[in-house]
């Protein structure tokens, strides 16, 4: 069968493969090449070597996007996941009106960045200009207010995958779990948290990917102000690229620094999970 | 115990309905703000528009001439509805193949397609706006061949995922029975396929009816606008951003998300659960 | 058990996916193709009117709208097609960068000066023997690599402070008033004496401050990090008799400051709230009336026109700060918009660009819409009957035939774009309170250096 079928290769994997080729292994391949050159378009490229990289390592404000990146992506992961455990939890205790409630928290996932961006900019604005503030007084503000509005975004997303794992616990094993004697908390201790572990990892995972790329709802939100202070890595990358001239070789090589990054995080990952499944 | 877990499902209720309001508050705030005049919208956010506040369908018009509001809207629905149904063709083309023969080239396939999923877009931002344009896709047609290679690495990856749990079997009675291995996929393979065709198809949709980034690199914006692109470009140059066109832009862009969301509910949200366990 | 699940789902998705394909697929987008297609396809009848094709990268987004209209009108008249597209905010250098990449590159784009031009000049056609370069009435609205013309300004503008006379009138006839005529409003002192006292009044006058909210968004800080910034430079540039500085010394900075202070000090908001204000927030509140003072430009004009302040009630003063000489100080007057066009473009492009160019400073329509729609002050000689029903370009030439000197645009030697951005964001710190003014004078004198010389490191 398998000979048959090979034939085939140009029906059933050529239109994909051209496809990836053209929009993505060309530039990615091309993209580490001009990492190390300077230019203004991609034709008047010049090689000189690792001279972009050290200028992005020289960057302050490289420095201060990667970390502030870092203490959002952590705040939001922990944040979201909580509450979006918090909420399937509670949301599969059979109470009126879960599907209602379901369908409202995860309507936010759907609306594009930009204009969720500009919703929580009104809003947020209209709050803070009671205590004479707004968003962009300070990176403080600009933080929390990203991470609010991630947090009104992901936890209805989020929820939706805990409740399908919670619901994926064996009834048997609860109620042997409760004819044992345990309680409330040792239930979940015990009982839920292992077994909705796969979830967590998937949860983790796609809440640590979106923390690091977040990119639309920051351009929306803050739009990096005051100072570039309240501006996540993607942004610093674009802003390099493209608000800089001369600069673009420099931005080439942060996003190829932003990609090993993202790698190294991928992996742990990886690992990670790997060690949870071979434990169950 | 009947009695309390009664009471408590009471109280579980009230608490979630006083949350759910809440929740949809910001999307109310929009709607309201839509009929305010644009100068007063950002300094009295939360007041209802009354008097000489109201304007009436006039932001809703303004933003609409503005934006071009029903082209965008039109394209975005073109871009992402045929870069959906490409992408669930022809990845799960992919996949089918790549998992029945086994050559160091589909091995080879498979391995890209998981690193494409870890590598950020900007990596690729500026490389690809050039590629595209060098080779003339910088219009919605060239974008859905750019959303089939740029969703290839998560798409592939779940079918392939799928195409393993498939027994064997079935596909080889089929190919005694005659059928090329074109008919055999998609009398046999792709029917029992569907389910991840929905998950990958949802959560691509998603994905492409918001981005912005992409698009607005890639496309000629002088022609073609998708949704995120018009709002983002209301932020005109000067200090002048349109409070009043922004607030009817932002209704419009959201109204139809909704209905199409309380329509297909059910199977987005069981086609997100599903993409989560294969992911 | 999770096989079952699988396949219970498998049932409903079936259908679903059949009706998604049936409704989403084909028939949807078929409708919605057809007009687009015809309207490339009428497009393309047009093209058949000339040779050339005219894209036009515009700058000003105040008049996008206007320019539009005007190469509709062109390409009706001639058949030659005319695009017109305008970048967002603070975005041109960027949009006009990937522009240039593409394909079809904008025949015709902007430089805001001697620094833009550095960056573009193998893109600059020579325009010395073009006839809009004949029209020109001086060579000070050129700019130019010796004998080559690279770039001819399209606009001359005006800028300073704008004031509401009806507002300022009641203040001088208050009982305490400290100044009692525009007249003697000719130095800082006075301004601050005039602004110190409205804002001590401000119950009284019926306004919420003397200035409008000096709007930090990074939408607006031009207003502060390139307007304002001008004066310093230019009394520094003045007292050492020079046109441009790879090293500014800040001379003048401790007289920015005041300024600064003084628009912070006596505002409609409290300094806490100025990083999300815009230009959009305070021309409202200059044209409802609830301040006194507005720097800005004759091109405001347009948004703070058909409000609550009449025509008649619209006047401009200069900008002090407290410079030796002062009360003698014109207004700011100069340009930022030079056209080039550029070289790269085809010879056929090249030519329908010039004539356009030719048609829109020559013909009665263009004139026109220039003069009279877009309200622009022009350096070109066949506008004399076309002078624009602007109070404020009335106002600039009170001063001019008062024999004031006026102040030039030296912020078009400002080394790059990322030195203003470094100064607004240190004077929004300053202004907020969570920063200090060492940080601004950082910015202005140390980074002006350094910007200089990468600009100038190839």
């Amino acid at each position: 069968m398998e000979k048959s079928i090979k034939k085939y290769f140009p029906v059933f994997v050529l239109p994909t493969m051209l496809a990836f080729v053209l929009g993505f292994i060309a530039p990615f391949a091309l993209g580490i090449y001009l990492s190390f050159c300077k230019f203004t378009t991609v034709t008047d490229a010049r090689w000189v070597g690792f001279q972009n990289y050290l200028k992005a390592f020289q960057d302050t404000e490289f420095y201060h996007a990667l970390w502030y990146t870092v203490l959002f992506t952590a705040v939001s992961v922990i944040l979201i996941n909580v509450l979006a455990f918090t909420v399937a939890m509670l949301l599969t205790k059979g109470i009126k009106g879960t599907n209602l409630f379901r369908t409202v928290f995860f309507m936010p996932n759907l609306i594009g960045g930009i204009i969720l961006g500009y919703i929580w900019q009104l809003l947020l604005n209209g709050v803070l200009a009671q205590y004479g503030k707004t968003l962009t007084f300070s990176s403080t503000y600009g933080f929390w207010g990203l991470v609010i509005l991630v947090c009104w975004q992901q936890v209805g997303y989020m929820m939706i995958i805990y409740i399908s794992g919670i619901q994926n616990i064996p009834g048997e094993l609860i109620e042997a779990a409760k004819i044992d004697g345990a309680n409330a908390r040792q239930l979940l201790r015990h009982v839920t948290l292992p077994m909705v572990m796969p979830s967590i990892t998937i949860c983790t995972f796609l809440t640590l990917t979106n923390g690091f790329k977040l990119f639309d709802q920051n351009l929306a939100l803050t739009n990096g102000a005051p100072s570039n202070m309240s501006e996540l890595i993607a942004m610093n990358i674009y802003r390099t690229f493209y608000g800089r001239p001369g600069y673009e070789g420099v931005g080439q090589a942060k996003a190829v620094i932003f990609f090993v990054l993202v790698g190294i995080i991928a992996l742990v990952q990886n690992r990670l999970t790997r060690t949870k499944e071979v434990q169950q | 115990m009947k009695a309390r877990k009664a009471k408590h499902g009471w109280l579980l209720t009230l608490i979630f309905s006083v949350i759910s309001v809440l929740y949809m508050y910001p999307i109310v705030l929009v709607f309201i703000n839509s009929f305010k005049k644009k100068a007063y919208i950002s300094r009295y956010p939360f007041k209802i528009p009354k008097g000489n506040m109201f304007v009436g369908w006039e932001n809703y018009i303004r933003g609409l001439e503005k934006t071009g509001f029903f082209d965008a809207f039109l394209w975005t629905l073109f871009i992402t509805v045929c870069s959906v149904a490409l992408i669930v063709v022809c990845c799960s083309m992919c996949a089918w193949y790549i998992s029945r023969v086994k050559t160091l080239s589909t091995k080879i396939i498979y391995v890209l397609c998981l690193f494409a999923m870890v590598v950020p877009f900007q990596m690729e931002m500026y490389t690809l706006s050039k590629i595209a344009n060098m080779l003339k896709l910088d219009n919605p047609w060239g974008l859905i061949i750019i959303y089939l290679g740029f969703g290839a690495g998560l798409a592939v990856f779940m079918f392939t995922g799928f195409v393993k749990a498939i027994p064997i079997e079935i596909e080889e009675a089929s190919m005694i029975d005659g059928c090329t291995p074109l008919q055999c996929y998609f009398k046999v393979v792709f029917p029992i396929m569907k389910p991840t065709c929905i998950t990958v198809a949802i959560l691509d949709a998603m994905w492409i009816w918001n981005d912005y980034l992409l698009p607005v690199l890639v496309l000629d914006t002088k022609k073609y606008k998708t949704i995120s692109i018009a709002i983002q470009y209301l932020k005109g140059g000067y200090g002048s951003i349109d409070m009043g066109a922004m607030m009817g832009v932002l209704v419009l862009s959201i109204i139809p998300i909704i209905v199409f969301y309380l329509f297909c509910q059910r199977y987005i949200i069981e086609g997100v659960a599903a993409g989560a366990v294969k992911g | 058990m999770k096989f079952k699940k699988v396949f219970a789902m498998l049932m409903t998705a079936t259908m679903l996916t059949s009706m998604l394909a049936g409704c989403g697929g084909s028939t949807e987008n078929e409708d919605k193709e057809t007009p687009k297609k015809e309207s490339s396809e009428a497009k393309g009848d047009k093209e058949k009117g000339g040779d050339g094709k005219v894209y036009y990268l515009n700058f000003k987004p105040e008049q996008a709208d206007q320019w539009v209209e005007l190469a509709k009108t062109y390409t009706d008249e001639t058949g030659v097609e005319v695009e017109v597209q305008t970048a967002a905010a603070g975005t041109y250098e960027s949009t006009l960068k990937s522009e240039m990449a593409k394909d079809e590159p904008p025949t015709l784009f902007q430089v805001n000066g001697p620094v833009g031009l550095a960056s573009w000049k193998d893109y600059c056609y020579d325009l010395s023997d073009s006839q809009i370069y004949k029209d020109v009435s001086s060579d000070d609205y050129v700019l130019k690599d010796g004998d080559a013309v690279q770039g001819i300004a399209y606009v001359i503008e005006t800028y300073g402070l704008i004031y509401n006379k009806a507002l300022l009138n009641k203040y001088f006839e208050l009982p305490d008033a400290e100044i009692k005529s525009i007249d003697e409003l000719n130095n800082f002192e006075a301004l601050k004496k005039v602004a110190d006292g409205i804002q001590k009044n401000k119950d009284e006058l019926g306004v919420s401050g003397a200035f409008t909210s000096a709007g930090m968004d990074a939408s607006s800080d031009w207003r502060f990090k390139t307007h304002l910034a001008n004066l310093p430079v230019y009394y520094e540039y003045k007292e050492d008799g020079i046109t441009s500085s790879e090293a500014i010394k800040g001379t003048y900075l401790e007289n920015f400051k005041n300024v600064w202070d003084l628009y912070l000090k006596d505002s409609t908001c409290e300094p806490s709230m100025i990083s999300s204000k815009t230009g959009e927030d305070a021309a409202s509140e200059f044209a409802l009336g609830e301040a006194v003072f507005y720097q800005n430009g004759t091109w405001a004009y347009n948004d703070i026109k058909d409000m609550e302040v009449a025509d008649e009630d619209m006047g401009m003063l200069p900008i002090y700060i407290g410079a030796e000489g002062e009360e003698n100080q014109g207004l700011c007057t100069g340009s930022e918009n030079y056209w080039c066009v550029n070289k790269k473009a085809s010879e056929e492009d090249i030519q329908a660009t010039l004539d356009f160019l030719t048609w829109v400073v020559e013909s009665d329509e263009g004139r026109d819409m220039l003069a009279n729609e877009m309200g622009f002050i022009t350096p070109f000689k066949t506008f004399d009957e076309y002078l624009p029903e602007n109070p404020l370009v009335k106002a600039n030439d009170e001063y001019a035939k008062a024999g004031k000197t006026p102040v030039s645009w030296n912020f078009t030697t400002m080394p790059s774009e990322e030195w203003k951005n470094k100064v607004g964001s240190a004077m929004l710190e300053y202004a907020q309170g969570t920063g200090e003014w060492d940080a601004v004078k950082a910015a202005f004198v140390d980074g002006w250096a350094s910007e200089y010389e990468a600009a100038h490191a190839e």
